[in-house]
């Protein structure tokens, strides 16, 4: 019996540690009728309560593609081709981890979400903040047609 | 008295029961979804064939999604319900008109009392014929669930998704019953 309760609570442990705490997702979308590789100039529009610079790592991946990037709080200058919005969710495990990323491309004109990406790490798989910034535009750009 | 039966009694009752809570989260369904006797004041005479995108799939322990055909069903559906179209089409040709809805972002809670969902989905017609975007629109909208309607954190997670995103269809279809096609 001792040996049994035993078993049995050593499956619960391994089931809840595969599955619990090990959710993967990411996924990327563009619209039909916009040509993303066209884009060459882009803000950052910053979350004014982000202290941890999500912002600048964008612009820094986005400005690798060849985009010339701005970022900042205040609303974005006339003359750019789009605006890049983000949400970010963190969650503590031993220690603070980004938990979800989600970076829309926007028209300036409309605010239509022209192309977003979105990513989904739990504590075990966990991504630096720039890795998750990496993967989420990457993952944008390869389902750009 | 033995505690330690006990003890390892009282563990294994609780992984259990983790493992049945986490169980216990399914995704938003097509009837969660769905429009009550949906109408908008106007029907096209047009076919349209709708896709959906930037959904997915809930696992066992992950939180409420929306999966791409759940939507895609659910929009069908008032569609069809509604006749805001003709004919609903399914597979790539023959259609008068092209729904395309992306998912943009969908705000959960991780935890709470009452909870509510921000949604965020792109609406795009196409006409067809000559492939000339007809609309484009940014959809927002959010569903609130109160521990009143729902108790069990999952079910309310997953009530407050499928209000946001019956929102959502209403607001995106209202947005195209307004254009003159």
């Amino acid at each position: 019996m001792k040996n049994l309760l035993k078993l049995a609570a050593l499956l619960g442990l391994v089931v809840t540690l595969m599955t619990g705490c090990a959710v993967n997702r990411a996924t990327a979308n563009v619209d039909p009728s916009t040509d993303l590789s066209s884009i060459k100039t882009m803000y950052v529009k910053k979350i004014p309560e982000d202290g941890r610079g999500i912002n600048m790592l964008i612009a820094d991946k986005l400005r690798s593609k060849g985009i010339t990037v701005t970022t900042g709080t205040e609303p974005p200058v006339s003359n750019v081709e789009a605006v890049v919005t983000y949400i970010d969710k963190w969650m503590w495990d031993i220690t603070m981890y980004m938990l979800e990323l989600t970076i829309t491309i926007r028209d300036p004109k409309t605010d239509f979400p022209i192309a977003s990406g979105n990513s989904f790490h739990t504590s075990l798989t966990r991504l630096s903040p720039k890795d998750m910034v990496n993967e989420v535009i990457d993952n944008i750009y390869k389902g750009a047609k | 008295m033995n505690a330690r039966p006990a003890k390892y009694g009282v563990f294994v009752a609780a992984v259990a029961l983790v493992l049945v809570l986490a169980g216990c989260v399914s995704p938003a369904s097509r009837e969660g979804m769905a429009l009550q006797i949906p109408a908008f004041g106007k029907q096209f005479p047009y076919s349209v064939r709708v896709q959906t995108s930037g959904g997915a799939d809930t696992g066992a322990v992950d939180t409420i999604n929306i999966s791409d055909a759940d939507l895609k069903a659910a929009i069908e559906d008032a569609v069809v319900q509604s006749k805001l179209f003709a004919a609903v089409v399914q597979g790539k040709d023959g259609s008068d008109y092209e729904l395309n809805v992306r998912v943009i972002s969908l705000s959960k809670p991780l935890f709470g009392g009452t909870l509510t969902v921000e949604f965020e989905a792109a609406w795009s017609l196409t006409k067809v014929e000559g492939r000339s975007v007809v609309m484009r629109k940014s959809v927002k909208s959010s569903g609130t669930v109160t521990m009143g309607e729902a108790f069990a954190f999952v079910t309310r997670a997953r009530l407050a998704v499928e209000t946001a995103a019956r929102e959502n269809i209403s607001l995106g279809l209202k947005t195209i019953s307004g254009l003159d096609l």
